[in-house]
């Protein structure tokens, strides 16, 4: 009993320290992005020419740190992303869930981002309501959140964003579909490694970390599911998550 | 002209959203804590309230509470800006009655002012 009482007390303690990293790195996150806010700000300022008109090579270097500074954003966004996860290593914590209702949730949530680059996004339902699966509802979340930032983030101006949601063979299947910049046949094999980030991307100099799809993988591996995906010029990039029925 | 509060503690970046929201076209009042936040939001005439979420003395959420409580403030706008963004906190916001909630990192003031016109037409 003694040894049980051992491994109860440095449990707690793992989980106490686990918990306090968790809030540093929240906290952090929080006043790291004040500040590359009021840089953002300022930087679109000058390149807007509203502080007065920029020479060319003035410009160049605004438009660099802009870009860098957008990086820098979405590097903190993927950093509260993976703690959010627990570093992915953390059991799933699972419960009954309605992945129609998370993804219209998740879908919904884009709102702006959607307005921002005049994108359609369109969740279309299934004709009869699926079943539900058993998972960790903020885990998902993290995924659907994944596929759906990078599916408008990769698309053209005007462009349009569907999900769609299916019941097959025992699995659920949520597929994000966009007509934007397609992931070259080099790059399809290396898609989910951590910090990879495709050569079409980097050349259309869309910031990124690189750690969306490697955090979504891993998800979806310890949900027993599959995150698989398709990416052509005649058909588009299609994301598909697929988790197993309840 | 439209008004427009804005409670926001940080002086640089509340001072950066005002020049952006009057050159837009709007009048505007500013706090720069929560308790001149709950204060300054039962003044007359105000449009929509920009809210932050972490102040140095009340939280975003007890102001928001309040706007919703007071039956002079209950219908005003209320956009909440702020960096933080747990699905949690865009929960907490929307069921104590936020109009919308903006992830400040996440736009440009000319993306903010543009939203702020959709929002009061």
């Amino acid at each position: 009993m003694d040894d049980i009482e051992k491994l109860k007390t440095e449990n707690k303690k793992l989980t106490d320290i686990i918990a306090a990293k968790s809030d540093v790195i929240s906290i952090g996150a929080h006043q790291l992005r004040t500040s590359l806010t009021a840089l953002k700000w300022i930087l679109k300022m000058f390149s807007d020419n509203d502080l007065g008109t920029l020479t060319d090579e003035q410009r160049t270097y605004i438009d660099q740190a802009l870009t860098s500074n957008e990086r820098m954003i979405t590097l903190v966004s993927s950093m509260l992303a993976f703690n959010h996860t627990d570093g992915v290593t953390a059991a799933p914590k699972l419960q009954d869930v309605d992945i129609e209702q998370l993804t219209s949730d998740v879908a919904g949530g884009f709102h702006g981002e959607t307005l921002k680059k005049n994108i359609t996004l369109t969740t279309t339902k299934p004709a009869f309501p699926v079943s539900h699966i058993t998972a960790d509802p903020e885990m998902i979340r993290v995924v659907l959140e994944c596929l759906v930032e990078n599916a408008i983030k990769y698309s053209e101006t005007s462009g349009k964003v569907t999900v769609t949601i299916e019941e097959k063979n025992g699995m659920i299947e949520v597929s994000v579909h966009n007509n934007g910049i397609v992931i070259g046949q080099k790059d399809k094999d290396h898609i989910f490694q951590k910090f990879f980030r495709a050569e079409t991307v980097k050349d259309a100099q869309i910031p990124g970390s690189g750690l969306g799809l490697f955090i979504a993988q891993s998800i979806v591996q310890q949900h027993k599911g599959t995150l698989s995906f398709t990416s052509s010029t005649d058909a588009g990039t299609t994301f598909c998550v697929s988790l197993p029925v309840a | 002209m439209k008004k427009i509060l804005i409670i926001e503690d940080d002086i640089f970046l509340q001072g950066l959203e005002a020049g952006k929201l009057q050159k837009s076209g709007y009048t505007i009042m500013s706090a720069r804590n929560g308790a001149e936040g709950m204060q300054k939001i039962l003044e007359p005439g105000i449009d929509l309230i920009l809210l932050d979420l972490i102040l140095p003395d009340y939280d975003g959420f007890e102001i928001l509470k309040k706007i919703r409580a007071t039956e002079a403030t209950k219908n005003i706008p209320v956009l909440v800006f702020s960096n933080l963004s747990e699905e949690a906190d865009v929960k907490k916001a929307k069921s104590l009655g936020s109009t919308d909630f903006m992830v400040k990192s996440n736009f440009t003031l000319d993306e903010l002012a543009d939203h702020i016109k959709s929002l009061i037409k």
